[in-house]
């Protein structure tokens, strides 16, 4: 405990010198920026600054990229919130209750709840972090392809909960979003699939692609096609901040969101991605009023955003601990440390205590920074409600295309999103909810990974995933989760049917 | 040869001297941004070495070099691109193993990089190095073959056709031994389940499992080069180790559409080697288990062709393909 102190303390001292401290500033200002700004993401931002790094000192160059992605994460939200375009797979959670409420004029709470959730849960990481990095390690590394396949399949079982309408209707928008994460090359076989010869789909569906299409342009025809409702909602902007009262109803869901993203953030491949879905399953499971859910609940929004920020925070683990990026994001990390002469691994806790602890205590002042960066910016971004639609829409169009084609440079890319962003219209059209669609896609590309890969390894013996303890464990409480999710909808569907007669 | 061709093969360089001698704009090349094509998503092994090599690059042409990211179709479309380009040297491309040798065998390219493409020059070599985890407790490259004699080794790689992979497989095939493959999206995942103990071993770039081999979570066995690798003089190289004849290596290099100026092709040969010779570029080359490659020109294409006859006998044994 006073080791923990100790080495926070080192780490502040170095993170708090005035060319640190401008360092992260300037990488959680950009990362601000590149989250809300729809299709230009962390990855892409950081490898273009990679070269620049070069002339910084190690300590200040990989706190300025830590700050670009952990700042994306939060950007990302206010651009869910606003526009109901989620830029990564994380804010697709924030976006369902989080774009409800911005109707509703409670857009200013919503930021709100998101910024002060956030910092929260990333004070909390920053001590996670800290205290209890290597055990944290050894946990993620349990993790092998099938004990991942099973925590998959716990998170899709999570998607049906994340449903507030059919159950029916949620389990089909699940199964489409896995069969389109399967359209592209057989990662074994490399044989296309699901392609119709098409050059653009050889590598699959991006994921910004179909979160911009589905939820991003699928928003704008809906708001063109029904001026009047929302015209309506715009009129209202409402409080800025939450009243303490507010806080006070949103601290556990933020605390819950919390260790929930600490724990998930840690699995390798990307685990993290899993954490705000599973806190909003877990928000509307203990909520009072869970038929409110996907209506604009605070509580949906303060969770999964904590969690969300929690996850990108420890996803740092790994890296630091043992030199294993758990994503793209922490692979580019990696390359930075490279460039700068620091081989990741145990070893540099030892070697560079004053980088390791700095880059640690940085995250805490990096949060900290968001939050003052931020809080001003809510009314702004409020205002930008305002403006009036006919001059905001296409300059949210104008932006996604620009987002899209510098994924790849490639126009195919913009034109997909435009399908889909008809498909995303006819689901509204249809009443089915893109959200279960966009975690079965998210899910369904990990699940079939680690699928094949458990079955190459154990021979193609299914009980590959019984006889792994943790496995079998997971799988048990998908089990769970779903009769208890199956139970009431089920019962209720007996009573409508009973009602009727 | 004939006579017929051979006046005609006298008239074609009298043609192309000529033409060199001609336009002014080959001699003050660049005067507008040179695009560099590199065919992966920005932030990986490929891209970072385009990276650094772009930057270095700018101060010897003396003017700007801008990477641009065109990914997909296993690295298919990069080539693409540059194919149809105009060869002007406005449009290059970072070449690497897969693509430019493996990818002929396995897929029907619209592009065949031998015909569409001018190799510029080689830049670097970069050694992979045989690892091994926690699963598997071999201390040497020979006890890792008698193993898989007994048992069939599960190894990861970093997706399928990848360098990673057919490094595995020439090695499997020259050991005669039948293993198990395991692919993974990228190094990174791969080796996460490497040092999980999820997979027996594996063949990697250096700085995927560096640190990890220093601290002692992996060991490593040996380095798949020629000659052994400097920042791990103790290892041995797999031909060492016991099979003579092993050699595989990842390797990049810069190429243009067929047809460039040779004043251009020449400039740009130059300026690669002026690169290759900056020691702040050699040292990031060495942290990525590189080492410059002196190849130019023809000796490149020459080593190219070489390359892919040999990849191609391995993904033939292997028996993959792309229908």
């Amino acid at each position: 405990m006073i080791e923990t102190i100790e080495h926070l303390g080192l780490g502040l001292s170095v993170a708090l010198t005035l060319q640190n401290v401008f360092f992260c500033f300037v990488g959680c200002l950009i990362g601000t920026l590149v989250g809300v700004l729809p299709g230009v993401g962390p990855v892409a931002t950081i490898s273009i600054l990679l070269p620049v790094t070069l002339s910084l000192d190690p300590t200040g160059a990989l706190i300025m990229l830590a700050g670009i992605y952990y700042g994306a994460q939060y950007g990302g939200s206010t651009t869910a919130i606003l526009v109901n375009i989620p830029g990564e797979a994380t804010a697709v959670v924030t976006a369902i209750d989080g774009h409800e409420m911005a109707k509703r004029g409670k857009a200013g709470l919503a930021l709100g709840l998101a910024a002060i959730g956030s910092f929260i849960a990333g004070t909390f990481a920053t001590i996670v972090i800290a205290a209890l990095a290597t055990p944290m390690t050894k946990l993620g590394l349990l993790f092998g392809p099938a004990e991942y396949f099973s925590l998959m399949i716990m998170g899709l079982v999570l998607a049906v909960v994340l449903a507030h309408g059919s159950l029916v209707k949620a389990l089909a928008m699940i199964v489409a979003g896995v069969l389109l994460s399967c359209v592209g090359a057989d990662m074994e076989t490399g044989r296309e699939r699901m392609t119709f010869g098409l050059h653009m789909l050889t590598d699959g569906i991006e994921f910004v692609v179909l979160a911009m299409g589905i939820f991003g342009f699928g928003e704008i025809f809906k708001n063109l096609a029904d001026p009047e409702k929302r015209d309506v909602v715009r009129g209202k902007i409402g409080r800025l901040l939450p009243t303490l009262a507010e806080l006070r109803e949103n601290i556990r869901p933020i605390l819950r969101g919390t260790g929930l993203g600490s724990v998930l953030g840690v699995l390798p491949g990307n685990g993290a991605i899993l954490a705000p879905f599973a806190s909003y399953a877990l928000e509307k499971r203990l909520s009072d009023r869970p038929q409110d859910f996907g209506k604009g609940v605070p509580a949906a929004v303060a969770g999964p955003e904590s969690a969300n920020n929690a996850g990108a925070q420890t996803s740092f683990i790994p890296l630091l601990t043992l030199g294993l990026p758990p994503n793209a994001v922490m692979a580019l990390m990696v390359g930075a440390m490279m460039i700068q002469g620091i081989v990741p691994g145990p070893q540099v806790i030892e070697n560079n205590p004053d980088l390791f602890w700095g880059l640690v205590a940085s995250m805490w002042i990096g949060n900290l920074m968001l939050v003052v960066i931020n809080l001003p910016l809510i009314g702004l971004w409020v205002k930008l409600l305002k403006v009036p639609y006919r001059l905001l829409f296409p300059a949210i169009v104008a932006f996604c295309c620009i987002g899209l084609f510098s994924i790849s440079n490639d126009p195919a890319q913009v034109m997909m999103a435009g399908v889909l962003g008809l498909l995303g219209f006819a689901l509204y059209k249809l009443q089915f909810e893109a959200a279960p669609l966009a975690l079965g896609f998210v899910l369904g590309r990990l699940l079939e990974e680690k699928l094949r890969q458990a079955l190459l390894i154990s021979d193609g013996s299914m009980t590959t995933f019984l006889t792994s303890p943790l496995s079998a464990f997971l799988l048990l409480i998908g089990l769970v989760a779903l009769v208890i999710a199956v139970l009431p909808s089920m019962r209720k569907s007996r009573d409508e049917i009973f009602t009727d007669a | 040869m004939t006579q017929f061709t051979r006046r005609f093969m006298l008239a074609i360089g009298a043609a192309s001297i000529s033409v060199s001698a001609l336009p002014a704009f080959a001699q003050d090349y660049p005067t507008k941004p040179v695009t560099l094509v590199v065919s992966y998503a920005a932030g990986g092994g490929t891209d970072a070495i385009a990276r650094v090599f772009a930057a270095r690059l700018e101060k010897a042409l003396d003017g700007r070099v801008i990477v641009e990211n065109r990914p997909g179709a296993a690295a298919n479309i990069g080539t693409d691109v540059v194919a149809k380009s105009d060869p002007d040297g406005y449009t290059l491309l970072i070449g690497n193993q897969g693509p430019m040798v493996v990818n002929p065998h396995i897929f029907k390219l619209r592009n065949d990089p031998a015909e569409t493409l001018d190799p510029i020059a080689m830049i670097a070599d970069a050694q992979l190095v045989v690892v091994v985890g926690p699963r598997l407790p071999v201390k040497s490259m020979a006890e890792l073959l008698e193993k898989a004699k007994s048992q069939r080794l599960v190894y990861g790689s970093a997706g399928n056709a990848s360098a990673s992979h057919v490094a595995t497989l020439l090695m499997g095939q020259m050991a005669h031994v039948d293993l198990k493959h395991v692919p993974y999206k990228g190094a990174g995942p791969a080796v996460n389940d490497l040092v999980g103990g999820h997979v027996d071993f594996m063949v990697t770039t250096v700085p995927s499992v560096i640190g990890l081999i220093q601290n002692g979570t992996l060991t490593a066995l040996a380095v798949t080069g020629k000659e052994r690798f400097p920042a791990l003089p103790d290892l041995p190289t797999v031909a060492e180790a016991g099979l003579p004849e092993y050699s595989a290596t990842a390797w990049y290099g810069l190429l243009g559409p067929k047809g460039l100026p040779e004043e251009v092709r020449q400039k740009l040969a130059g300026a690669t080697a002026e690169t290759l010779a900056d020691p702040a570029f050699l040292e990031s080359l060495q942290k990525d288990g590189g080492v410059p490659s002196h190849l130019v020109g023809k000796d490149f294409a020459d080593f190219m062709a070489s390359e892919r006859e040999r990849w191609g006998e391995v993904v033939k044994a292997a028996n993959i393909k792309v229908e």
